[in-house]
């Protein structure tokens, strides 16, 4: 058993490294997180225009996302998505209604879906 | 001085556990702390849309993760070692046993655990994978389950001899790093709950951390206060060359032959050992007024124990074990080697007040003559009670103990019970021989002294 026990632990390093270093090269050589030139603010006015199942808009951190794409593959029913389009939704996002926030992996899905910074208004 | 059948009796009261019913208990829980927590987040968890393969990997690096952290809290929750305990586990040694097969198994579930769950967001792409793997700051109990899994492979690494076979004292020591693995896995488990809403993962998880906190705390702290006692050796018998019989004079013990106990010296004139306990089986008699111990130089701390000042203090804790049967009703085959006879001189010491048995035969395995300690008392005490047959078998005469030797010196030997405590070598000779002959394992009972 304890040679077993041994064969695990190189056998997670091995695959940890793997995984991590394939997963780092592929990431790297993808989009920029940086924004993008000519990114202009979004106001929440035009956020709200973005209000409908099909066409979702929402604000996380300051931060507008078109999340109409990814609604169908949300792990919760669509309500509860869809209830937010348009809308400032940091709060729900971080405490997904009942005090618990969104993973590390929802987090890092975010800026796939990043239209741009929501605009400061007076 | 109360009589030494009311002292057993009362013993047997007061020891935690005693009765069937108890033991039968003790294993019920064990057994509900293994799987609760998987069948109570698995219930909680539901059948929800588990639509394709990433969703599979992901529920099972989740359950990886449940079963693993389970298993660690219920090893650290068996280390309690409080004596009596362990006979619902088929003695210390067996519970030992299942400590290390459950420590193993949950240090492979929580490796499997983040390449499952890493593995699981291949599909979201490789900048979600990295962030399983190796998130942001502010996701620090994900770290917090990093750290714990570091630090569990540098103690577990001497556990399974991943640099060789490790020193006892330095494997002990490094294994107390389990607590701190402990408490952040479970802060780790509490933080990332899914399936279950915050407060019952704090129920869960808290209180399970909160029972293995207890029995780490009760081992490495109360029990050296409220279980250890107090005892003076009085007199160290030299037996043969490195072996001595040492005689404590303290509160009574309450024991069956067989039972063994952990010896903590506090003689710092020793030479290595003072202040460490390591086991060591009782070679006295349960109504006798002192405990007498075996010792046989195998280590740093039994060597120096042979040289152990008479008058200095040591400190007792036990007693634990399952290896001999409270009566002896039933033929029996017992073989002892070496340092190995003391349960059985136990036990025949005690045939003097609690009557002998029906029918056992001792095999005593020496390497010649010089090296049969206590065989002159075990053949009086031979000579006194019908039931209790002894004979010497020397290696260097008769070379290894063979199906020959039994069938000429052990009449129906292949039908008794067969008990063996000695080397490893005898144990596995002896165990060869006897399934040879056809008695089933069950019939079969080993007590040997090599946990790691």
């Amino acid at each position: 058993m304890k040679r077993f026990v041994y064969t695990c632990f190189v056998a997670f390093w091995s695959s940890v490294i793997s995984i991590w270093s394939f997963a780092a090269l592929a990431a790297g050589g993808g989009a920029a997180e940086g924004e993008p030139d000519g990114e202009g603010a979004i106001t929440a006015s035009e956020v709200a225009e973005h209000s409908t199942p099909d066409d979702c808009w929402m604000v996380i951190d300051g931060v507008v996302y078109d999340v109409s794409e990814y609604i169908p593959q949300h792990p919760a029913p669509p309500t509860v998505m869809t209830e937010w389009c348009g809308k400032e939704a940091t709060e729900p996002y971080r405490t997904k209604g009942y005090g618990r926030p969104h993973s590390p992996a929802a987090d890092a899905m975010l800026p796939g879906y990043r239209v741009g910074p929501l605009a400061d208004e007076q | 001085m109360l009589p030494y059948h009311r002292r057993f009796q009362l013993a047997r009261e007061a020891h935690l556990i005693g009765s069937g019913a108890a033991r039968g208990l003790v294993r019920a829980v064990t057994a509900a702390l293994g799987v609760g927590p998987l069948i109570w987040v698995g219930a909680a968890a539901g059948i929800e849309d588990v639509s394709g393969a990433p969703d599979v990997v992901r529920l099972a690096g989740a359950a990886a993760g449940v079963a693993g952290l389970s298993w660690l809290l219920l090893a650290m929750v068996l280390s309690i070692r409080v004596p009596g305990l362990d006979g619902a586990f088929g003695g210390l040694l067996s519970l030992w046993r299942f400590h290390h097969r459950l420590g193993a198994a949950s240090f492979v579930l929580v490796m499997l655990h983040p390449v499952l769950l890493a593995l699981a967001a291949a599909a979201d792409g490789p900048r979600v994978v990295l962030a399983v793997l190796t998130p942001s700051w502010q996701a620090w109990p994900v770290w917090s389950g990093w750290v714990a899994l570091l630090l569990m492979m540098v103690y577990l690494a001497p556990s399974f001899a991943f640099f060789g076979h490790p020193r006892y004292q330095r494997w002990k020591t490094l294994h107390r790093l389990s607590a701190a693995a402990v408490l952040l896995a479970v802060v780790h488990g509490v933080a990332l709950s899914r399936a279950l809403p915050g407060a019952q993962a704090l129920w869960l998880w808290g209180g399970f951390g909160a029972l293995a906190g207890v029995a780490f705390v009760w081992r490495l702290l109360l029990s050296r206060w409220l279980s250890r006692r107090d005892y003076v050796i009085s007199h160290v018998q030299p037996l043969a060359e490195g072996v001595v019989e040492l005689t404590l004079d303290g509160p009574p013990l309450a024991f069956r032959p067989g039972q063994f106990v952990y010896l903590t010296p506090l003689d710092s004139a020793l030479g290595a050992g003072c202040g460490e306990e390591h086991p060591y089986s009782i070679v006295s008699a349960p109504h006798e007024d002192v405990v007498r111990i075996g010792v046989k130089d195998l280590g740093d701390a039994s060597h120096a124990l042979l040289d152990v000042t008479p008058g200095s203090r040591a400190l007792l804790e036990g007693p634990y074990g399952e290896f001999l049967p409270a009566a002896h009703q039933e033929p029996a085959l017992w073989i002892g080697g070496g340092i190995g006879l003391t349960p059985f001189v136990s036990a025949a010491r005690s045939f003097a007040r609690s009557g002998g048995p029906a029918d056992v035969h001792l095999v005593y395995c020496a390497n010649d003559p010089t090296r049969a300690y206590y065989l002159d008392e075990l053949k009086d005490i031979a000579a006194r009670e019908p039931g209790f047959t002894v004979q010497a078998h020397y290696f260097a005469e008769q070379g290894p103990l063979s199906l020959e030797y039994l069938r000429a010196n052990v009449p129906s030997y292949a039908w008794r019970q067969a008990y063996v405590c000695g080397p490893l070598p005898l144990l596995d000779l002896a165990r060869r021989l006897l399934r040879d002959s056809g008695v089933p394992r069950r019939h079969i009972t080993t007590e040997e002294f090599n946990l790691l």
